[in-house]
């Protein structure tokens, strides 16, 4: 009876975000758009993140690459929009295992330091490159259809949600919690832990170029500071970590509830967003460091004190 | 010839400064295990600190140094004190967060304050230079570069002879050894992150000399100080100043040879390369 309530809570949720581009203002639906990718973002971040433990900050990379590799291939190939969606989703793949090979090796702080030099080295060389119109950027054909945007975005979205389940239940999911849990204990338990971390670096790759991409086609309009954006990571890590890491919805509860109150604190001063955010980080990992889904779980047994018991869990 | 002596004079000169900025993060990342993400804002705001009191009140750069570190160490201790020190023994990605949030803040705090103009510090001797067999010295900059090595050293025979000093490796060798013998791991922590804030505001306020200073300058600045530290190594000083200034030369070659915008390339790839092939830095012993 439960389990009926809590789909059936889902499939109406899910119906009315369909239902939503066709009844809503333009400017609502345009902020359906952003949050879903930022959705997207925060779930791909939760495959490495949260279900691996490696924290990753180069997120912004392969959203960057995906909406670049949409782009050339519409723009100097004459390629469709679906096309150049798969390719540039490929170019984010190939260069998560590329890369993934060797950074992975790195645990702890060092893998973080890495993807961070690597968001800031990946656009710099984005904007010498002449196929990538370097500092100036390319126009991409004008597609003037937000529903059309917004069902794709879902659709990604709903794709992505339904992985991550798909993985959290399978041998392979099992395989990255015992990675993230003791790494060496999941290697001596012949877990593949190169193959598993690559793999669930490049399925987070894939994810988040697809999210890229769309963005590319939608904004029509992108140069390397928009789509290489440092701030993305801050905010799909937020995102993620506000909402449960490796929780299969967590990360969707932390994106909608995030993005709604910084859009209305932007609606005044720009910056109370941004300063809005900074603040979520420190409180929520203080006082809440499992995020939304292990509050919702433990909350109703501890009440205040369980905010008490995560400080007193690590404080000196 | 002389375009390349000056070149590599530039980058040396850069360096010291270079390795004053990393010097803040190494400590508290050592004896801490946090890395500071925040440690740029910390560069940023000692910089300001030092323009308003140059603008405002007319204080030589380098007379408020003392002051601006100060500042800077009252903020690094009252953070560590009142939240890091609740998180502290929370897995790294905890802190790492935190400090991150800490950015944001201070980052979106200076931009309101401050504003986003940019801003120089000019004191009558910013012009002056002079000649070292060939190559162009600005008096600012070499200034720069030997208060940078000064602070350097002092912190080196600070951790090595000072009681507390001493009190703030223990910890970093022990943790409950250190408390057996009596020291109050509480306050040692925030101090240590205070000196680590307080040596980023001397940085700034350094920084403020030779370049133009922004509320965004933070988020590069962490990343080349890490860049340092993992070129350099955490086991000593000496390793922070040859990374300062190993990367300070790279730059100034990148700039030379391949032009100004592959400058980060150059940095960030460099600190990837040495991240893969020896984690434990150029000069560090492998674990």
């Amino acid at each position: 009876m439960k389990l009926l309530i809590r789909w059936s809570v889902l499939a109406a949720a899910l119906a009315l975000l369909i239902v939503l581009p066709w009844v809503a203002p333009a400017t609502l639906v345009q902020f359906g758009i952003s949050t879903l990718m930022l959705a997207t973002l925060a779930q791909s971040w939760s495959i490495i993140g949260g279900y691996t433990g490696y924290a990753s900050f180069g997120g912004s990379v392969f959203y960057g690459l995906g909406s670049y590799g949409t782009a050339i291939a519409m723009i100097e190939y004459h390629l469709p929009f679906g096309v150049g969606l798969i390719l540039g989703a490929l170019v984010a793949v190939i260069f998560a295992v590329l890369v993934g090979l060797p950074v992975l090796r790195l645990r702890g702080h060092y893998f973080a330091i890495a993807t961070l030099a690597l968001a800031q080295v990946v656009p710099a060389i984005v904007s010498n490159l002449e196929i990538a119109g370097r500092n100036i950027g390319l126009i991409l054909p004008l597609l003037k259809n937000d529903a059309l945007f917004y069902e794709a975005a879902l659709g990604l979205l709903v794709a992505t949600t339904i992985s991550i389940w798909y993985i959290s239940r399978s041998r392979f999911g099992f395989g990255l919690m015992a990675i993230r849990e003791n790494e060496d204990a999941a290697a001596a338990m012949g877990i593949n832990t190169t193959l598993y971390k690559t793999l669930a670096f490049a399925i987070a790759g894939f994810f988040s170029a697809m999210s890229g991409g769309i963005h590319a086609y939608w904004i029509t309009f992108i140069e390397p500071g928009g789509e290489f954006d440092i701030g993305l990571n801050v905010k799909m890590i937020i995102m993620a970590v506000f909402g449960g890491p490796g929780s299969v919805l967590g990360p969707i509860a932390g994106a909608f509830l995030l993005s709604g109150i910084s859009e209305i604190l932007s609606f005044k001063i720009s910056n109370v967003a941004s300063l809005f955010f900074g603040f979520v980080i420190v409180i929520a990992v203080v006082l809440m460091p499992h995020g939304l889904a292990d509050l919702w779980h433990r909350y109703k047994k501890l009440g205040l004190r369980y905010f008490s018991e995560n400080i007193r869990e690590n404080r000196v | 010839m002389v375009l390349l002596w000056q070149v590599l004079a530039n980058g040396i000169l850069l360096g010291g400064l270079y390795a004053l900025m990393a010097l803040g993060l190494a400590l508290v990342w050592g004896v801490l295990n946090i890395v500071n993400l925040a440690h740029g804002a910390f560069i940023m705001l000692g910089a300001y600190v030092c323009y308003y009191l140059f603008a405002l009140v007319h204080v030589d750069p380098f007379l408020a140094l003392p002051a601006v570190m100060v500042v800077l160490f009252v903020l690094g201790y009252t953070l560590q004190r009142h939240v890091l020190n609740l998180i502290i023994r929370a897995p790294m990605f905890n802190t790492l967060l935190v400090t991150f949030g800490f950015e944001v803040v201070l980052t979106n705090l200076a931009q309101m304050i401050f504003s986003a103009d940019f801003r120089t510090v000019n004191p009558g001797y910013a012009g002056a230079n002079f000649n070292l067999l060939g190559a162009t010295i600005p008096l600012a900059r070499i200034l720069a570069f030997t208060t940078g090595l000064s602070l350097t050293a002092g912190l080196w025979f600070f951790l090595l002879k000072a009681r507390l000093g001493r009190a703030i490796r223990a910890t970093a060798q022990n943790l409950i050894a250190a408390r057996l013998y009596g020291v109050e791991t509480r306050t040692i922590y925030a101090i240590t992150f205070g000196l680590g804030a307080a040596l980023a505001g001397a940085a700034g306020d350094l920084y403020g000399l030779v370049s133009q200073i922004n509320p965004y300058i933070g988020g590069s600045l962490t990343a080349k100080s890490f860049a340092i530290c993992i070129i350099g190594g955490l086991q000593n000083p000496l390793g922070v100043v040859v990374g300062g200034i190993f990367l300070g030369i790279v730059e100034s070659l990148t700039a030379l040879y391949l032009g100004p915008t592959y400058t980060d390339v150059a940095s960030f790839g460099i600190l990837v390369l040495v991240l893969v092939l020896r984690p434990t830095g150029l000069l560090g012993r492998t674990a």
